[in-house]
């Protein structure tokens, strides 16, 4: 049985270092040979969670979540008060979104979401991570030089506009809801979405424009 | 634990390579360790110590290796913990007759049982108690000096700190005893920081870094 012994595992992790091999597609296939030779996982369902995320539930979730946002206003206020209950409209509420908290961009204000200690993410709603966010350049600078992490993203933030800085250190998750740009108010709910784009939902976007980029 | 996880603030990690092609895998691999993530369970694993296993990770393979890749390391460590896989059995890459063996395959999910599952991932980590928040919204508070030698979500960066409580967030579950096996539910805030409070070079007066920290994290700011 588990005995949450911290020493167990750092000397487990020293024996997997020496006996797994440094490939690390060897390294999944032997997690995956072993758990289904012994009953734990089917392969279909990993298949199935494979095809789910590859583009069910991702971030044209979060998109129509912000367009519906810029559309209606009752639906905004919802979400800014109780987001779960308000993406669960939609059929969104699932992997780490029951705490979600939806922060708004500004003329005056900019937010920026991170996670320094591991890489939460609000997966039912954007879906798997960009690499950058799980990457340790990231994660150490976002809170420490958000200002230049923008830049590199090509984003420059005025100093007059204050960043505020998201790092998810407990359950909640963060969704960071961009403003509509100028210029679209004839566009729909559809074209509206098409519009947001991943980044803008974790903040290194900001100025989303009129010309469609789809979800990047 | 003070260890290679806890980045924040830390420097040398170059540019960020900010290219993505917006596709959620880039090798198979990783969609099938995803996959695994989402199946696999062990008795009595909380998120906490799965977290804590990830973060006891030796520090060159940490940084080194790929993101899925150190999710595989991790489901790895916690199946070897628990007993359910042996070192013998990784070393020879198949299962060893007469150790533990769970039975016959769970039946297979197809596309929309898993979307639903899914949502019956959506977990939540709060509860109502009894003790009053000690603190109120607007309130000045300082962060421990210290972190727990396991597992803790008070980064580095953010110890010994002055901020401001921005919202309170009911209880949540502990993470530093859940790492422990223990479900014990705190009062939970964000806490906002100015940046000048946590970092020497800071230059923008109104920058402001969020953190959400559990109530013994925290002491009055003005004692």
């Amino acid at each position: 049985m588990r005995d949450f012994d911290s020493r167990k595992v750092a000397d487990i992790h020293v024996q997997l270092h020496s006996h797994l091999p440094s490939d690390s597609a060897l390294r999944v296939k032997a997690l995956e040979t072993l758990l289904v030779d012994k009953g734990l996982v089917n392969p279909e369902t990993i298949d199935a969670w494979v095809e789910a995320y590859s583009d069910e539930i991702g971030p044209k979730r979060g998109a129509r979540i912000v367009a519906k946002a810029w559309t209606e206003p009752q639906f905004k206020q919802r979400l800014i008060r109780d987001a779960p209950a308000a993406i669960d409209e939609l059929g969104y509420l699932g992997k780490a979104t029951a705490h979600l908290k939806v922060v708004e961009n500004t003329n005056d204000v900019h937010n920026l979401v991170v996670c320094t200690l591991c890489s939460c993410y609000p997966f039912s709603i954007l879906g798997i991570a960009p690499a950058w966010y799980k990457a340790a350049a990231y994660r150490s600078r976002a809170v420490r030089d958000p200002r230049g992490v923008l830049d590199e993203f090509g984003v420059n933030i005025p100093d007059e506009v204050e960043v505020r800085v998201w790092d998810s250190t407990a359950e909640l998750r963060y969704l960071v809801l961009p403003q509509r740009p100028p210029g679209t108010e004839d566009m729909n709910e559809d074209e509206l979405a098409g519009l947001v784009t991943r980044n803008s939902m974790i903040g290194t976007d900001r100025d989303l424009s009129v010309k469609p980029g789809g979800n990047d | 634990m003070d260890g290679i996880h806890d980045l924040g603030g830390k420097e040398g990690y170059g540019p960020i390579d900010v290219d993505d092609d917006g596709r959620s895998f880039h090798h198979d691999w990783e969609g099938r360790e995803w996959g695994i993530a989402q199946c696999a369970r062990t008795p009595g694993i909380t998120i906490d110590w799965w977290r804590h296993c990830r973060e006891l990770i030796m520090p060159e393979d940490y940084l080194a290796r790929p993101y899925f890749d150190s999710w595989a390391q991790t489901d790895f460590s916690t199946y070897i913990e628990a007993g359910w896989i042996t070192m013998e059995e990784v070393i020879e890459g198949s299962a060893r007759p007469g150790n533990p063996d769970h039975g016959d395959s769970p039946a297979p999910m197809s596309l929309q049982q898993v979307v639903q599952e899914d949502r019956s991932h959506a977990f939540r980590f709060d509860a109502s108690i009894e003790a009053e928040p000690a603190f109120n919204i607007g309130q000045c508070v300082r962060t421990s000096g210290y972190g727990n030698v396991g597992h803790t979500r008070l980064p580095q960066y953010a110890r010994g700190r002055h901020g401001v409580v921005h919202a309170w967030h009911g209880a949540h579950v502990f993470p530093d005893l859940s790492a422990q096996g223990v479900e014990v539910h705190q009062h939970l805030y964000s806490v906002s920081f100015t940046a000048a409070e946590l970092w020497p070079e800071a230059r923008n007066g109104k920058d402001r870094v969020y953190l959400d920290l559990w109530e013994s994290y925290l002491s009055d700011g003005q004692s």
